[in-house]
C-alpha cells in the first residue's frame, strides 16, 4: 500500500482550534473564578497573596452584604425590575416585531430607523430629564419607574430582534393554520410562538441581563428602592475588598442561573434553526 | 361536491393588476388546473379563492353562497402549499389531526379519520415522526393527508409538486389525480408545468397577465388554442411561429413567406376567404406535425428542405432544428432517426394540422 500522508497543516488544524478555544475560555473565566474564590475566602486569606486558593471557606461576606448592607432588598428590587422590563418589552415588542416582519406599510423603514435613533443619545442626556418627569408624575424612586426606563432602553433592540426571528418563520405555516380553522391571532399563538420559542428565550435573557446589569439610570432614578447594581455601587464599593467580590459574585450568579435554565431553548429545537 | 363560481374577480397590488377580471365556473367535483408562467396571477387567484388575499373587486361563490369576504377558516376549504407548510413542531399525527381538533371532533372520530387519511396516502407508519425526520415526498404526503382529512368543500393546491424530484413528481401526479377522483372533491390546482396540467386537469385555465386566455379540456387547448400565447405555452418543443402572407394563385390560397409556400386545405378555406389579404398573419406548426421524409404517415403534406442546424438527441425523440430562410424550424422526429448536423434534410408539414393567427391581435383564425 502506498498511502498518501495527510498534510501537516491539516493534521494540526484541530490542535490550533483547541488552543484558540482554551485562550478564549481563560480570557472569560479567569475573572469569574477569581471573584468566586475571593468571595468565599476569609479576610485573612484574602490579604495573603500566596493563598490564591483560600484555605478557609466562609459565608461571612455574604452575611454582611445581604443583611448588614441590606442587599437582599436590592436583589428583590432588581428581580422585579428585570421581570417587569422583560414582560413589558415582550408585550410591546412581539406585536411590533410581528407587524414589521409580516406587513408592508408606509414608513416601515423609517420606523425601523427610529428604533435605532433612541439608542443614539447618551444615557446621561436622557436620565436627568427623565428623573424630572418621573418626579412630576410621582413614579421616581419606584420599581415601576426604573422598569419603564429599562424597557425604553431594551425595547428598540427587542423589536428589531423579534421582527427578524418572526421573519424566520415561513408565512405559509400561519396561512396553513388559518386555512385549517384558526384566526390570525390564534395562528400566531398556536403555530408561530412555539416555533420561535428558542429565539424568544434568547431575547428574554437579553432583556433580563440588560436590566439586571444597568446601573446608571437605576442610580439616578432611585434613592431608597435601589436595584442591586445601584445599591452595590453606593454601599459595597465603600466597603472592604472581599465584600466587593461577594457583591460581584451575587451580580453574576443570577444571570448565569437564568441562562442555565433557558439554555436548552437557545439550541435549535426540532431541528429548525432560526437566524 | 361544490360548484365554484368566480365573477369579475380583480386583485390589484398597488398598480400591479395581478388578477384582472376573471370569470370561471367550475362544476362540482371537477379538477381544474390554473396554468401559466410565473407572475401570471394564478397563485393570486387561488389565494383569493382561499380568502388569504382580500379581493379588490368581484365575487366568489361556492354553490350559491357568496363567500367573497368570508375568512379562510369559515370557508370549509383546505390547501396544499408549495413548501408543504407541515408544522415542524408537531408530529405527523398531530399535523393531520389539526383541522379536526380545531373543529372539535370527538377523539374517536379524529383517530378514525387520521387513520383513514394516512392509509390513503400510505403514511400509516410515519404517524409518530416529526416532519424534519421525513423526506420531501413524505412531507408532501402529510400535507395532502392533512388537506383531505376534514373532507373539504374545495381543495386548493398551490404548485404542490414543484419541490419534488422528477421521478417522484410523476408518481405523485398520478396519485393525487386518483385520490381526487376517489374523493370527488372540487379541486383547483395551480402549476406552471404543462405536463402536470395536461395529465391531471379535467379542464385547464391558461392564465397570462391576470387574464384567463383559454379555459377548456386539454384536448381543446392543444388542438384549438385561441391565441399565440396558449399555442406557444402548450406543447413541447414549442410550436413554430412563422410570419406569412395569404396569396391567391389560380383560385388556390397559399400561406407564403421567404422559402415557404403552404397550400391551404379546403377545410380552412372558408375561414380565410373572409379575411383581408393586406394584413399580416402568423402560421403555427407544431414540431410533432412535421415529419422527416422517410417516414410519411399522412397524405396532404407540404415539402420543405433545409440544412440541419442542430439536433437534440433525446433518444426517445430527436428534435431537429432545420435552417430555413425565415428562421429555424423545429421538428420532432423519432429517436432512432439518423441525423447529421449540416446535412440537407427533407421534411413534410402535415397540412391538416396547421394553425393560423392574426398578427396584430394574436387571435386564432383556425
Amino acid at each position: 500500500m502506498n498511502s498518501q500522508k495527510i498534510p501537516l497543516l491539516l493534521r494540526i488544524r484541530p490542535l490550533i482550534t483547541i488552543f484558540i478555544v482554551v485562550i478564549i475560555l481563560i480570557w472569560f473565566l479567569t475573572p469569574l473564578v477569581l471573584i468566586t474564590l475571593s468571595a468565599f475566602a476569609s479576610s485573612d486569606d484574602y490579604y495573603q497573596f500566596e493563598k490564591v486558593i483560600p484555605t478557609h471557606f466562609t459565608l461571612h461576606h455574604f452575611e454582611s452584604l445581604f443583611f448588614g448592607l441590606e442587599a437582599w432588598k436590592a436583589i428583590i428590587n432588581s428581580l422585579s425590575v428585570a421581570g417587569i422590563t422583560m414582560l413589558l418589552s415582550f408585550l410591546i415588542g412581539l406585536p411590533a416585531g410581528y407587524a414589521l416582519s409580516r406587513y408592508v406599510f408606509p414608513g416601515k423603514n423609517f420606523l425601523k430607523l427610529l428604533c435605532m435613533v433612541t439608542k443614539m443619545f447618551p444615557l446621561m442626556v436622557l436620565a436627568v430629564p427623565l428623573l424630572i418627569i418621573f418626579m412630576r408624575i410621582g413614579i421616581s424612586d419606584s420599581t415601576w419607574g426604573t422598569s419603564l426606563a429599562h424597557t425604553a432602553m431594551v425595547l428598540p433592540i427587542i423589536i428589531l430582534i423579534f421582527s427578524s426571528i418572526l421573519s424566520g418563520v415561513s408565512v405559509e405555516y400561519e396561512e396553513a393554520a388559518m386555512i385549517f380553522g384558526l384566526s390570525r391571532i390564534q395562528a400566531f399563538f398556536h403555530i408561530t410562538i412555539p416555533l420561535v420559542l428558542p429565539g424568544l428565550a434568547a431575547s428574554a435573557i437579553f432583556a433580563f441581563n440588560i436590566s439586571w446589569n444597568e446601573v446608571f439610570v437605576a442610580t439616578i432614578l432611585t434613592l431608597t428602592n435601589r436595584t442591586l447594581p445601584a445599591h452595590i455601587l453606593k454601599t459595597a464599593m465603600a466597603s472592604p475588598d472581599y465584600i466587593k467580590f461577594a457583591a460581584g459574585f451575587i451580580m453574576a450568579v443570577p444571570a448565569m442561573v437564568f441562562i442555565f435554565f433557558v439554555r436548552k431553548h437557545l439550541v435549535t429545537m426540532w431541528g429548525i434553526s432560526l437566524k | 361536491m361544490v360548484k365554484v363560481r368566480i365573477e369579475g374577480l380583480k386583485k390589484y397590488f398597488d398598480k400591479v393588476k395581478a388578477v384582472n377580471d376573471i370569470n370561471l365556473e367550475i362544476i362540482p367535483g371537477e379538477f381544474v388546473v390554473l396554468l401559466g408562467p410565473s407572475g401570471c396571477g394564478k397563485t393570486t387567484l387561488l389565494r383569493c379563492i382561499s380568502g388569504l388575499e382580500i379581493v379588490t373587486a368581484g365575487k366568489v361563490f361556492f354553490d350559491d353562497d357568496n363567500i367573497t369576504y368570508l375568512s379562510p377558516k369559515d370557508r370549509n376549504i383546505s390547501m396544499v402549499f408549495q413548501n408543504y407548510a407541515v408544522w415542524p413542531h408537531m408530529t405527523v399525527r398531530s399535523n393531520i389531526a389539526f383541522p379536526l381538533r380545531i373543529k372539535k371532533h370527538s377523539q374517536s372520530k379524529i383517530q378514525e379519520k387520521v387513520a383513514w387519511a394516512a392509509s390513503l396516502l400510505g403514511i400509516d407508519n410515519l404517524l409518530d415522526r416529526y416532519p424534519t425526520q421525513l423526506s420531501g415526498g413524505q412531507r408532501q404526503r402529510v400535507a395532502v393527508a392533512r388537506s383531505i382529512v376534514m373532507e373539504p368543500k374545495v381543495l386548493l393546491m398551490d404548485e404542490p409538486l414543484s419541490n419534488l424530484d422528477a421521478l417522484l413528481r410523476v408518481r405523485m401526479r398520478a396519485e393525487i389525480k386518483k385520490l381526487q377522483e376517489k374523493l370527488k372533491v372540487t379541486t383547483l390546482y395551480v402549476t406552471h408545468d404543462q405536463v402536470e396540467a395536461m395529465t391531471m386537469g379535467d379542464r385547464i385555465a391558461v392564465l397570462e397577465q391576470g387574464v384567463v386566455q383559454q379555459f377548456g379540456s386539454s384536448n381543446e387547448i392543444y388542438h384549438n388554442p385561441v391565441n399565440t400565447f396558449v399555442a406557444g405555452f402548450i406543447g413541447s418543443p414549442q410550436m413554430n411561429f412563422i410570419e406569412v402572407e395569404i396569396v391567391n394563385k389560380n383560385d388556390k390560397l397559399y400561406l407564403t413567406t421567404k422559402g415557404l409556400e403552404i397550400l391551404l386545405l379546403d377545410i380552412f378555406k372558408e375561414r380565410v376567404s373572409r379575411l383581408s389579404d393586406k394584413r399580416k398573419y402568423i402560421l403555427g406548426i407544431r414540431p410533432e406535425h412535421i415529419y422527416v421524409a422517410s417516414n410519411k404517415p399522412v397524405e396532404k403534406v407540404a415539402s420543405i428542405r433545409g440544412k440541419v442546424y442542430f439536433a437534440e438527441l433525446l433518444r426517445s425523440d430527436t428534435v431537429i432544428h432545420l435552417e430555413q430562410k425565415f428562421g429555424l424550424l423545429g421538428i420532432k422526429a423519432p429517436g432512432d432517426l439518423k441525423v447529421e448536423e449540416g446535412k440537407e434534410l427533407e421534411a413534410l408539414i402535415d397540412l391538416s394540422k396547421i394553425h393560423l393567427f392574426e398578427k396584430d391581435s394574436h387571435k386564432a383564425i383556425f
